[in-house]
């Protein structure tokens, strides 16, 4: 059997439209402005008209159920429901677009801010360009010692920072479903991985109210750590924060 | 996103809710290789669990609940008999694999093999030296399905002989009567029955069966099926209760992650000032997780109260809160009961709204956290009173926590709170323009305003800094949309009417004409 025409147009809409919100909405689980959502359906809709108005014969094979439902005297019965339904839901769908929708602000926020050259951490004032973990180099040198330095760093993550970060470092800590931007995941390859240590250590030496405008300090939960931690404790954290994702530091020397 | 969001908010989780119920089923029992299972239990399990496999870990004081102590193979989560001195492998598998929500426990099963999870299970069950199967297994007898009836049924033998409500309330909040403390001699609540996300297990029926049957080892919370026990039940009766406790979990106060705005419904006259007047029906509740404060010094992790609900009124003068949260106890200092079960000292329960002191024209707002001395914010403060002193409400203009000062001027601001059965609920009613513009925000209609909540449990020694707390989220006062779609809606419709009919008309006028 043959689909007829319109019907096909209709559902190559339909397909194009659930495949959208297949792809975007449930797989990739991205938030899709809904103006983003019209051009898209604007775009294919003009392009399937197109492809379905080829020539002449098609063009007509198109219209022609449309057609004869208004013209066709026979269908007097179908051409009245369809004049009152179809304003009917016009007006309604007026109606609910018209309806203010109350949507919170959107605020858009730098994950990742360019960090300053020099930030005041500890009452001194340190040149983060030139700033290192003065435990990396133990690493190669003693891992014995090493280890113990990361293991003192997992007791200090443990105490301070799994509630939000999480014990998995996976930013899903026990309170992170109340925090509002939520934790960052270290797992993640777009964190830690692409950062060095002493990045790191003026984000958490200085926390949510360190960052610049442009990341919100207003509204970051990240403590201020120097109020609490000791700056060697900070360095052991960064080490277990690597040791434990099995991510390493940027480095300058591989760049 | 409509179509996804439905795919997403209802289709997914119960394709998960499926899988759920069925894989515990699911698990086959293995053995695993203790000496494989240390070295994943150093990596993964000993921050907290201790190098002992004490519970001792370092942050042992901070966490509520504490670690387990393997030590003593005793296990929260157990589907052997009440008597069996062990639990079923499985039982130990699920919580390794899932985690127990509620505590600082996270599900492995994202992280690690099952090989390695039975690997660390064969570990951790040598710290106690147990070997072997249990001796019985929990009876399900035939699961009666959920009904009005058998919901009905539960409640009565929940209540009957106070056998549920003497620790977790008529209502199932945990508003206990009496101070309980695990095995550890370690203060414990009873559970929130209307919270199952803070359920160790989860609230699926089954489950609830299982914890009635067996009780919770380590806890107060009692087998229901020891036969020495003079509240003891059928295991009809269990499926009864089972089913009512699942259907507390249905409120409409549920933290919606997607939902961050609190809307304030437009009424003309006056709005409603007791906190039990049925017209705050009218507004549907906004829920959000509040956690403890532990950005600023002084930290608290241990935090009584975890979600407040907030509905809103206005009218064209004044703005009317309705907060709504869970709270175990009623603190009022100077009563003897309210002493007897108060961790520490008793002060009172207390509650604020903060906001900021202008409306925000761009993104900037002040510090989540009682504001800096750049940009203050203002607290509307309720606190319950105490038995010499009536509730009170003040305005706090706060700069950070160093930095309150408290209007010790009268002010517009009132409040009054109500308790009944484990939940707190209070109305705070302020004007929506004050003359003091330098210090108060001027509410307008259709502008988002920053709004974040504070809570102290006075019987769980919080005060000051010691807090639950939120970050911020909106508060709108949303204006009536007028008349103005409804009459586009009416011209759209007339307008494609009348196209329509033209159309036809001109179809019939056509043929007509071809006739004749
Ligand atoms: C109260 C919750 C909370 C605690 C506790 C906490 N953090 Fe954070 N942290 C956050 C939030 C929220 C962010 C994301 C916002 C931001 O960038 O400030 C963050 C961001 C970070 C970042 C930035 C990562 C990046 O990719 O830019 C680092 C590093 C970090 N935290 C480390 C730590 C360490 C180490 C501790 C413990 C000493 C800790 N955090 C404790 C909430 C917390
Ligand atoms: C961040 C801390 C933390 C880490 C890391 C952690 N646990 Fe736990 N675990 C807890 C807490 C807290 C409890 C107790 C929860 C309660 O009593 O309700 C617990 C309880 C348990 C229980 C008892 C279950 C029951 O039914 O009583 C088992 C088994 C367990 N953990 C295994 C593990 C294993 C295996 C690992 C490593 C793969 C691990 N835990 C890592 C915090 C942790
Ligand atoms: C003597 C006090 C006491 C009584 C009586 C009691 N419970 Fe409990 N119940 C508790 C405590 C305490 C906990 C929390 C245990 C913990 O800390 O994990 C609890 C936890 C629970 C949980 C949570 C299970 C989970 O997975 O987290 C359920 C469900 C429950 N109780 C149901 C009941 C029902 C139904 C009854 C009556 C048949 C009952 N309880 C009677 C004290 C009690």
């Amino acid at each position: 059997m043959k689909i007829p025409r319109l019907l096909q147009a209709i559902l190559v809409l339909a397909g194009v439209y659930f495949g959208f919100i297949v792809v975007f909405d449930v797989i990739l689980d991205a938030v899709i402005p809904s103006s983003l959502l019209a051009m898209y359906m604007f775009f294919t809709t003009a392009g399937v008209f197109m492809v379905f108005t080829y020539d002449e014969e098609q063009t007509q094979e198109l219209v022609a159920p449309i057609k004869s439902l208004v013209e066709d005297p026979t269908k007097r019965a179908w051409r009245n429901i369809v004049f009152v339904v179809v304003p009917l839901a016009a007006g309604g769908g007026t109606y609910w677009q018209m309806q203010p929708s109350f949507e919170a602000p959107l605020e858009l926020r730098t994950i990742h801010p360019a960090p300053p050259s020099t930030a005041k951490i500890y009452g001194k004032r340190v040149n983060l360009l030139k700033l290192e973990n003065p435990f990396r180099e133990v690493e190669k040198k003693d891992p014995e010692k090493f280890r113990e330095l990361v293991n003192g760093g997992a007791a200090i993550y443990i105490q301070n920072c799994q509630y939000c970060h999480g014990d998995k470092l996976d930013g899903n800590g026990p309170y992170a479903a109340g925090l509002n931007p939520t934790p960052l995941n270290f797992q993640d390859v777009g964190t830690i991985a692409q950062l060095q240590e002493s990045y790191l250590y003026w984000r958490i030496a200085t926390g949510g109210p360190g960052l610049p405008k442009e990341a919100a300090p207003w509204i970051s939960s990240m403590p201020v750590w120097q109020n609490f931690l000791k700056e060697d404790e900070i360095w052991k954290v960064i080490l277990f924060l690597y040791d434990y994702t099995g991510h390493r530091p940027r480095s300058w020397e591989h760049e | 996103m409509m179509g996804g969001g439905l795919i997403r908010t209802v289709l997914l989780p119960a394709i998960a809710a499926g899988f759920l119920l069925l894989s515990p089923g699911l698990i086959a029992a293995k053995d695993g290789d203790g000496e494989k299972g240390e070295t994943v239990y150093i990596k993964r399990c000993l921050q907290c669990h201790g190098d002992e496999g004490d519970g001792l870990g370092p942050a042992a004081d901070r966490l509520n609940p504490p670690p387990r102590d393997f030590t003593l193979g005793l296990y929260k989560i157990k589907s052997s008999a009440f008597d069996a001195d062990l639990v079923n492998d499985d039982d130990l598998f699920r919580m390794v694999r899932d985690g127990m929500p509620g505590t600082a426990m996270p599900g492995w099963g994202d992280m690690l093999s099952e090989q390695d999870m039975w690997d660390v299970i064969t570990y951790i069950k040598s710290f106690a030296e147990l070997e072997g199967t249990p001796e019985g297994q929990v009876d399900y007898g035939k699961q009666i399905e959920s009904s009005p009836e058998s919901i009905a049924a539960g409640k009565k033998y929940f209540l009957a002989d106070d056998r549920c409500s003497e620790c977790h309330g008529v209502e199932g909040r945990g508003d206990a009567i009496k101070k309980l403390k695990n095995d550890n001699g370690e203060r414990t609540w009873p559970r929130n029955l209307t919270k199952p996300w803070t359920f160790r297990a989860s609230n699926d029926p089954k489950d609830v069966f299982t914890r009635i049957t067996v009780g919770i080892p380590t806890t107060q919370m009692p087998s229901f099926a020891d036969p020495k026990s003079k509240k003891k039940l059928s295991i009809e009766e269990r499926w009864h209760i089972a089913n009512y406790v699942v259907s507390l979990a249905k409120t409409k106060k549920v933290v919606r992650p997607e939902n961050t705005v609190i809307k304030a419904v437009r009424v003309e006259g006056d709005l409603p000032t007791s906190p039990d007047d049925p017209v705050w029906e009218g507004a549907s509740p906004t829920t959000f997780f509040m956690v403890p404060q532990i950005v600023g010094k002084e930290r608290f992790f241990k935090a009584a109260n975890d979600t407040i609900s907030v509905r809103a009124f206005y009218n064209s003068d004044k703005i009317g809160l309705l907060l709504e949260w869970d709270d175990r106890t009623k603190s009022i200092p100077g009563d003897a009961k309210a002493k007897s079960i108060a961790e520490g000292e008793l002060t009172e329960d207390a509650i604020a709204v903060q906001f900021p002191v202008k409306i925000p024209t761009g993104m900037e707002k002040p510090y989540f956290l009682m504001g800096d001395t750049a940009k203050p914010v203002t607290l509307w403060r309720w606190s319950s009173g105490t038995t010499e002193t009536a509730e009170s409400a003040a305005i706090v203009d706060a700069q950070g926590f160093e930095n309150l000062i408290t209007r010790d001027t009268a002010t517009d601001l009132t409040a009054t709170g109500s308790y009944k059965a484990g939940t707190w609920r209070a109305v705070m009613t302020r004007s929506l323009r004050t003359d003091e513009t330098d210090k108060d925000l001027q509410f307008e209609e259709g502008r988002f305003v920053p709004v974040a909540f504070f809570a102290w449990d006075g019987s769980n020694g919080e005060v000051d800094t010691r807090l639950a707390m939120t970050t911020w989220y909106w508060l709108l006062l949303t204006p009536s949309s007028g008349a103005k779609p409804l009459i586009f809606a009416i011209a759209v419709a007339l307008l494609m009417g009348g196209v329509l009919v033209w159309w036809g008309r001109g179809a019939a006028l056509r043929r007509k004409n071809a006739i004749s």
